[in-house]
């Protein structure tokens, strides 16, 4: 007997011991990138930092995806032959993000604002930053950044001829990530809608307010199909809750009719 | 009507069953002052059953294989019809069980009914209880989702915190240096055979201790008095007592439409509400999303952790903490079961249950 | 006599109750364990040979999903799923590279569906194609 409560602890905390959970995740290992520069202060730590809170660290790209080199040799991390890019030319930076970004590079680059590349026209950094770039809003188009160059009125009709698709595609976006939430598949309606914003997104870098104008209707009718879509799945969802409802309410009902059986039964037994 | 009463009595002739159900039916008396708390055995039985079945069901669509655990979820989820509320009330299910089985724990405790003789009634119920954390945990790994992966890689790696053979133990749990296929078939095998077979043995246990020593009167009312102690077995008997069927019977399908109401209300209605949104993400083990949390009932535990100066020293408060509750009927001895003459029991079960509340909430938000 | 009539009615209401509730949970039981059509021959789509010229790739409807075929070589058929393997954009064909450029990423892909480069982490998806006639039946 004594030997068994001796062991009894032993089996109590075993189990126990799955069912704990530490405080910090384990990490994935850092580039020797992110290691060096992390550490520096001013100048050379400072896009780290910046990097960290950007749409491109949300994603996973990191500084190698960009500047080249080799994430994981401290040496020749920053050697030219293993492909490292460094900071590029003012001229070179449309070349440098179009490395992924091809459509918004094409449309770009023979809009007025790529023409004027190197002659003070503006380049992607301008709008977007560089480092801590962000999800891309029609609130980069405002008048405190575009009169930097040139007057607000061209800017501010390209803005209104595109914020309500942009709208439109946020609120689908929305729509979507609810959706998910609770575990329906939306990756494919995901996969087109964010097809469809990065078409839309590229176009209006052209700058042209009469190619977004007539575009438009064009982007509003494929919307138009995934909101339909999106719009069935809810409409299913709503059945759902309706017959949902309508159990949940049958078996409350059940429950306290037989809560009054039991009253009566516990009656007669008082009585009898 | 004719043939009915036939085959009954073929089978009564030959087994004695009109017998036995009398006895533990219409002749199988309750205490009278029996109140509502008493039903949540039977809550939980129904609810297990409604696991074990949405399991089943679960099983023919689920694959355990790395390359295709989470898209065949998805099928479950969204091609396969009605596949999304199998799944759904078998993962919300878990945790209307989890708080079923919280209340039935406390409730037992504040009424002292784990007391002689019923000590062997108390170790294999709070083994059950462990043993259903065990599911809860083996069967998160299983969508293999980014929610199942790294709960399990934080989970599994505590116990590297253990004396001399904590990397050894780690490696043992996950069958390999990282959570993978490996992990999930011995996580697998264990969630829909090895535990539940377990389990099965322990309610059949659990429930022979509870027919065979009799109901607990619960200690209210004046008349209540401690029963003399007696070392040979004794069968607690309840003359003028109320009869389990159908008088209670009635109690307990009441209580139980409204748990079964509840589970469903969250899952027609909240069907979110225990799912964080990693639990809809493929399982990437090079990427860890940031704030992952463990299921409410962990949260204790986790705070715990975090709180304490060295991860040891956290896992050892609790593991004290588990064996106090499970060896609670072998420390706390006196006869006394009336929660007013037991100040102190009473004063540590309030701090206690505030305890578990303070820190999930804290862990919750922190 | 009043407590009995009472009770009767109690008990016909929850057997009655009771029912409706087992049949509103057989019905999803027994969807949920139906067999599942499978789509098999129906989603086959025709598409005349002359539409798809050599070196030339056309994008159709497959299936409810965005499909191209390709002639890469003369006479030589290859049909894919037009949906880029990285975030779902939908891939164009470049005829003077003899290639697949995915717009959003810069992924590449071969005449094959093979990746030649970028983000795509696997292959275009292959659809079965065969030539009957004038026309390429493809799925």
């Amino acid at each position: 007997m004594k030997l068994i409560l001796r062991f009894l602890p032993i089996l109590a905390v075993w189990p126990l011991l799955f069912l704990l959970s530490a405080p910090a995740p384990a990490q994935v290992p850092e580039t020797v990138c992110i290691q060096c520069h992390g550490a520096q202060s001013g100048r050379l730590g400072e896009p780290v930092r910046l990097w960290k809170g950007s749409i491109h660290a949300a994603n996973g790209i990191s500084c190698h995806g960009c500047h080249g080199g080799d994430p994981a040799d401290m040496a020749m991390a920053m050697s030219p032959e293993r492909g490292f890019l460094g900071k590029p030319a003012e001229e070179a930076i449309p070349g440098f993000c179009g490395r992924c970004h091809v459509g918004v590079k094409e449309d770009y680059l023979t809009s007025a604002h790529g023409r004027a590349l190197g002659r003070g026209g503006p380049q992607c950094v301008t709008c977007h930053g560089s480092h801590a770039v962000r999800m891309a809003t029609p609130d980069l188009i405002n008048n405190r950044d575009c009169t930097r160059c040139h007057d607000y009125g061209r800017a501010n009709e390209i803005k209104s001829a595109v914020s309500e698709t942009d709208r439109r595609i946020t609120e689908l976006e929305q729509s979507l990530a609810a959706m998910h939430r609770i575990g329906i598949a939306t990756r494919e309606m995901s996969g087109e809608l964010f097809a469809l914003r990065n078409r839309f997104h590229r176009l209006f870098h052209s700058v042209d307010v009469e190619k977004v104008r007539s575009r438009t209707a064009a982007f509003q009718s494929e919307l138009g199909t995934i909101r339909g879509r999106v719009d069935a799945i809810e409409e299913e969802l709503k059945r759902r809750k309706l017959w949902g409802g309508a159990v949940v309410a049958l078996l409350v009902i059940w429950g306290i009719l037989a809560w009054l059986l039991h009253r009566s039964y516990m009656d007669d037994k008082k009585a009898g | 009507m004719g043939l009915g009463k036939k085959m009954a009595d073929f089978i009564d002739a030959r087994l004695g069953i009109r017998d036995i159900l009398e006895q533990n039916l219409t002749k199988y008396l309750l205490p009278r002052n029996i109140n509502a708390w008493y039903t949540l055995g039977a809550v939980l039985l129904t609810l297990f059953t409604v696991q074990i079945a949405t399991g089943i069901l679960l099983l023919i669509y689920y694959n355990p294989n790395t390359d295709e655990a989470f898209r065949s979820v998805q099928r479950i989820m969204n091609e396969v019809p009605f596949g999304w509320l199998i799944r759904t009330i078998h993962a919300v299910g878990s945790n209307i069980i989890v708080l079923a089985l919280l209340l039935h724990m406390l409730s037992v405790l504040f009424m002292g009914s784990y007391k002689r003789p019923r000590e062997l009634t108390w170790v294999a119920g709070f083994l059950l209880l462990l043993l259903s954390l065990g599911m809860c945990l083996t069967g998160y790994l299983l969508p293999w989702s980014q929610l199942s992966f790294w709960a399990t890689t934080v989970a599994t790696n505590s116990s590297q915190e253990l004396p001399m053979i904590g990397d050894a133990a780690v490696r043992f749990l996950r069958g390999g240096a990282m959570v993978g296929q490996p992990t999930l078939g011995r996580f697998f095998a264990l969630h829909v055979m090895g535990f539940p077979l377990l389990f099965g043995m322990l309610v059949l246990f659990h429930l022979f201790c509870v027919r065979r020593v009799g109901i607990s009167r619960p200690p209210f009312g004046h008349d209540w008095q401690a029963p003399p102690p007696s070392t040979t077995f004794r069968h607690e008997e309840h003359p003028g007592g109320i009869p389990f069927f159908p008088h209670y019977v009635a109690k307990d399908a009441a209580i139980i439409a409204f748990f079964l109401a509840l589970l469903l209300g969250v899952v027609f209605f909240a069907p979110g509400l225990f799912f964080p949104p990693a639990a809809f993400e493929p399982a990437d083990p090079f990427v860890t999303p940031p704030g992952i949390k463990p299921e409410w009932y962990f949260l204790w535990a986790y705070q715990t952790l975090k709180l304490l100066p060295s991860e040891f020293l956290g896992l050892a408060v609790q593991g004290v903490a588990v064996t106090l509750l499970l060896l609670l009927p072998f420390l706390d001895r006196s006869p006394e079961r009336r929660p007013s003459r037991r100040p102190l029991f009473v004063s540590a079960y309030v701090l206690g249950v505030a305890l578990f509340v303070a820190l999930s909430v804290w862990g919750h938000y922190s | 006599m009043e407590v009995s009539s009472r009770r009767k009615f109690l008990v016909l209401s929850l057997s009655t109750l009771g029912a409706l509730v087992a049949g509103v949970a057989a019905y999803p039981l027994f969807r949920y364990l139906s067999p599942q059509p499978t789509g098999g021959e129906k989603g086959r789509v025709n598409i005349p040979r002359a539409q798809v010229g050599a070196g030339q790739a056309h994008f159709f409807q497959f299936r409810g999903h965005p499909a191209v075929v390709l002639q890469s070589a003369p006479g030589v058929f290859a049909a894919f799923s037009a949906i880029c393997t990285h975030l779902g954009c939908i891939i164009r064909w470049l005829p003077e590279n003899g290639e697949f450029l995915c717009p959003c990423h810069a992924g590449r892909f071969a005449g094959d569906g093979k990746v030649l480069g970028g983000p795509p982490p696997k292959p275009l998806q292959a659809i079965p194609v065969a030539l009957s006639g004038d026309n390429l039946l493809v799925g």
